[in-house]
């Protein structure tokens, strides 16, 4: 019986904008749609990963979402043996990041993998504690390897001891071999990325489907905050800048603090004062680690780090000064958020009718607290930690270059791909190997300057949401987890729910609790101190170094965010309300609106 | 005093005599304060068995219920029907029940003037038929001595409805087993009022209340008249899962110096949730409290009218036990000694499945809601 496939446009049929052209040349070949594999790629759904990607690739930064796709369909297909997925597979278009995910084709492939997995699985689980630690030495270990890579300075003359020592090899080798084990670092640091994370969200995802089969109305947030970890790491660094505060109030140095100067010059006039000096020194102790944190996601390399640019835990620490002196509590009311863990586990607990269940709903919820803490606090040791280091090694790679002459700027480099990159470095070492050697400088200038144009005509591109025949069942439970990409939302996108005027936003109900308020829109973490006293912030992307703001605000509605996303997680942790995922409330919201936000329906409505 | 009872001395052992409705008013009293329950007394089923033997009735029924041929039409069982209810009103109450009604309505307040509720309230034996049936009578703003004992017996009278008639031949139920007590009960000129469910009628979800509202009395509601708005409550966090606010055009009021009810025009407050979030939560702590109280999932109607203390006062007029679900045997989701990785096994191969007896299994759109409301 011939039934109707419902489909996105064919990747095939959307148009360049103008003024793009050749932005193919952006990036790899494998990464791109081909008239080569076009029959494969037109049968196939793919979806916006706007979640992980909401900008434009540049092509240097599309290293990350390549080391973190491969390695996480190796992990699944390869060495867990997940009975149900084959991977999942990128490919660009305009710029734009999309994703279809492989489903294990043959029932008898899947039957197989199930004893497999369950072993493999199970191991981890049965020894998760010990794993989890040894995880934590690996990361140690791969973050000081990639601060231990020297990026050298080419020399006019090697040093005498290349001779006497019988080096053998130039420093232009070592700068070839040291963006090697730059690239192969992030990739590795990805590897420890999934070896837990895919397990950690299984086991979330058990507790969830447990708990919507016997409380089918219970909210994703609850089953989330049932099995949420005490304390996580993420919050730490505001924890640090709370300790700052105090301390520059018990020293009496709150006016040099206040003066309307730049940080670095008040930090610098402190090292040279008694008092002051007791305080940098306090300052200097917590940068390493817990100013290497991002005030986005981490994943793009214009997000700038704390240790970087002291914009928002400075605004953050001067707010704590004022409610510190105003006699209030600066504290997140850990206690009370870990009893109210306990006592609503206890009562879903005690609504369950059968012994089989509760021993059920013991094990899921013990298994989901095992895991939590590495689910919680991965991204601060990855997307933080390692990538404050490694955009900043990269950025050093661009300083060579262009000292060298082959780039205009430093940040001008992450126009290149992760290929190019290596090719641009080869031809500015063979040129300092062989003095009088052109570059092809004006190709690698050109090239930027011109993809710098490109990717400002694809910022005005309208993504298509998704692209392909609508598979038939799309409810998927690591889709959901991982993407937020159910049913009910690609209906939306296909029912072209992008009308501008709707005063009703749709979005992930991140965090429970409804409050109305005056709408306060920023789109970057400079502008964070615009934000006041009991207002809602309205931005893209919640990232959690943006922790300190939700000491003064009354909810969080981000454009961007699952329920499993940073955001969410801060809010709960917060006590505040909070709706994710909208897709356009920067763009629907104006800062000064009354808004009403519903975190337990996920909806934000514009009153006035 | 042995023809009626206050509703505080209405236990479940007493279940015969009171039957459901007041037992479900004597639970109330004894797991919340005594002004959140309307002040009220039942007439037992020993007064309609004393009234039916001091009035020589039951011979003018058997013969009645006799002359029906063995597959009665609609047309003979409703003038059987009305037979009975004529019988039963000129038979009048007489002493000495019209006394102690008397007394305990008296004993009201208002000065012998105070609008009440009349309602049936119908003994075990008969319970599992009674919703079905339609014998359960409620007369609203009676007011004096005189109505009150009219509609007694009118309640009395719908034990023979047509439906009670035409089940009890079916099913052999004999005479002397239908008995009918009858709950008298100060009004509430209720702003707001509806029912409550401590668990989902849909899914039998039990982390999930479930609160129906109208403005006004609730009687268009019970009528299909008007469709209530609804909201959905999580049992243990108390945050409010859901609204869906109904186009209500009208409302009953009760006046209470007459005991009248007008209808009323809403406007265009038509549209307005009828709740606030606060009284949302406010009704379902206090479902959550009386399910702990009682020790299971309850069926509660209620009414928010003004209070002793001013303000809307949240009054509860009835519960009882839910049991669509609550009497369910229900398989457990999780197989028996399964462990965490056996489930994820399953969910990855299966997918999620749906509880067994959950909404999968019910019959039809809408499933099982609404089944047993009076």
């Amino acid at each position: 019986m011939a039934t109707t496939v419902r489909r996105f446009p064919s990747p095939f049929e959307i148009q360049t904008p103008p003024g793009a052209e050749g932005w193919e040349s952006m990036y790899p070949p494998y990464i791109l749609f081909s008239e080569d594999n076009r029959e494969w790629e037109e049968g196939r759904f793919w979806f916006l990963d706007s979640l992980h990607r909401p900008e434009v690739e540049y092509p240097f930064d599309t290293i990350v979402h390549e080391a973190w796709n491969s390695a996480a369909s190796e992990l699944v297909t390869r060495t867990l043996a997940v009975p149900v997925t084959n991977g999942y597979v990128e490919r660009i278009l305009n710029g734009r990041l999309y994703l279809t995910i492989l489903p294990v084709p043959d029932q008898k492939v899947v039957e197989e993998r199930v004893p497999i997995y369950t072993r493999r699985a199970g191991h981890y689980f049965e020894n998760w504690a010990d794993l989890f630690e040894r995880w934590r030495g690996k990361l140690e270990r791969v973050i000081g390897e990639l601060k231990a890579i020297q990026i050298p300075r080419l020399p006019h003359l090697e040093d005498e001891s290349v001779v006497t020592e019988a080096r053998g090899y130039s420093t232009g080798l070592e700068m070839l071999n040291a963006y090697q084990r730059v690239v192969d670092n992030v990739f590795l640091v990805y590897q420890y990325h999934f070896e837990l994370l895919v397990l950690g969200y299984t086991a979330y995802l058990n507790l969830h489907q447990f708990c919507k089969q016997v409380f089918p109305g219970i909210p994703d947030q609850t089953v989330a905050n049932m099995a949420s970890g005490a304390d996580i790491l993420m919050f730490r660094p505001d924890d640090e800048v709370k300790k700052l505060a105090r301390k520059a109030l018990d020293l009496g140095l709150q006016e040099v603090i206040r003066a309307d100067r730049p940080p670095a010059e008040i930090i610098a006039d402190l090292r040279r004062d008694p008092r002051g000096h007791e305080w940098v020194a306090a300052f200097d102790a917590v940068q390493d680690p817990w100013f290497h944190f991002s005030s986005g996601t981490g994943m793009y390399h214009h997000e700038r780090a704390w240790v970087d640019d002291l914009t928002v835990p400075w605004a953050a620490m001067k707010g704590y000064m004022e409610r510190l002196e105003r006699g209030e509590s600066v504290e997140r009311p850990v206690d009370q958020i870990l009893e109210r863990r306990e006592r609503i586990t206890a009562e879903y607990r005690a609504l369950l009718t059968t012994d089989e269940d509760r021993a059920a709903f013991d094990q899921n919820i013990a298994l989901a607290r095992l895991v939590a803490p590495y689910v919680e606090d991965h991204n601060f040791y990855i997307e933080h930690r390692h990538h404050t280091t490694f955009w900043n090694k990269m950025r050093e790679f661009g300083d060579r270059l262009a000292e060298h002459g082959l780039l205009e700027s430093r940040d001008d480099l992450f126009y290149l791909n992760r290929w190019e990159v290596g090719q641009v470095l080869y031809d500015m070492v063979y040129s300092w190997g062989a003095p009088g050697r052109p570059s092809r400088e004006r190709y690698w200038k050109s090239t930027v300057a011109r993809r710098k144009d490109i990717v400002e005509v694809l910022r005005a591109w309208p993504a298509e949401p998704a692209l392909g025949p609508v598979p038939p069942d799309l409810n998927e439970p690591f889709t959901i987890m991982l993407w937020g990409l159910t049913q009910e939302r690609v209906e939306e996108w296909l029912a072209g729910a992008g009308d501008g005027a709707a005063r009703e936003l749709r979005g992930y109900a991140g965090s429970p609790g409804v409050v109305e308020g005056t709408a306060r829109v920023i789109f970057s973490p400079e502008q964070i101190p615009e934000v006041e006293e009991g207002e809602i912030l309205v931005c893209p992307i919640t990232a959690p170094s943006w922790g300190p703001v939700f000491g003064r605000i009354k909810a969080t509605v981000s454009d961007l965010g699952g329920i499993m996303c940073h955001a969410a997680i801060v809010c709960r942790e917060y006590g505040l309300p909070a709706v994710v995922g909208t897709g356009r409330g920067t763009k629907v919201i104006r800062t000064g609106d009354r808004i009403r936000v519903d975190g337990n329906a996920g909806v934000v409505t514009v009153l006035s | 005093m042995s023809y009626t009872l206050p509703l505080s001395e209405c236990t479940a052992d007493r279940a015969e005599l009171v039957g459901g409705k007041a037992v479900g008013l004597g639970s109330l009293l004894r797991v919340r304060p005594e002004e959140d329950v309307p002040p009220g007394f039942v007439v037992t089923t020993a007064a309609y068995r004393r009234w039916t033997a001091e009035r020589r009735l039951e011979a003018d029924l058997e013969r009645i219920l006799r002359e029906l041929e063995d597959d009665p039409g609609d047309a003979a069982l409703l003038a059987a029907s009305r037979r009975i209810a004529t019988l039963f009103e000129r038979a009048g109450l007489g002493e000495p029940i019209l006394e102690e009604v008397g007394q305990a309505y008296a004993a009201l307040g208002g000065g012998g003037e105070v609008p009440v509720a009349v309602r049936s309230s119908a003994t075990a034996e008969d319970s599992a038929e009674t919703s079905f049936a339609g014998q359960q009578e409620t007369y609203l703003g009676v007011v004096g001595v005189e109505a009150v004992a009219r509609d007694i017996i009118r309640c009395w009278a719908s034990l023979f409805t047509p439906h009670a008639i035409s089940y009890r031949r079916r099913h052999g139920v004999a005479l002397d087993g239908a008995a009918m007590a009858v709950v008298v009960q100060r009004m509430v000129a209720a702003e707001v009022s509806g029912v409550m469910l401590t668990i989902d009628p849909v899914n039998g979800d039990r982390s999930q209340i479930t609160i129906e509202a109208t403005c006004g009395l609730g009687l268009p509601v019970v009528g299909g008249e008007l469709t209530p708005d609804r909201y959905h409550v999580d049992k243990v966090t108390m945050e409010i899962r859901s609204v869906a606010v109904a186009h209500k055009p009208f409302a009953d009021r009760l006046d209470l110096s007459s005991g009248t009810v007008r209808r009323v025009e809403l406007g265009e407050e038509a549209d307005r949730p009828c709740l606030g979030d606060e009284e949302v939560v406010r009704i379902a702590e206090v479902g959550k409290q009386i399910e702990r109280a009682l020790g299971g999932p309850q069926d509660v109607e209620w009414a928010l009218g003004s209070g002793p203390g001013g303000g809307r006062h949240l009054y509860l007029l009835q519960s009882r036990p839910e049991t669509v679900w609550s009497r369910q045997e229900t398989a457990p989701v999780a197989p028996p000694r399964t462990t965490a990785m056996d489930r994820i096994v399953a969910m990855m191969v299966g997918g999620p499945r749906a509880r067994p007896g959950g909404p999968a299994d019910a019959a039809g759109p809408g499933g099982r809601e609404g089944t047993g409301r009076t």
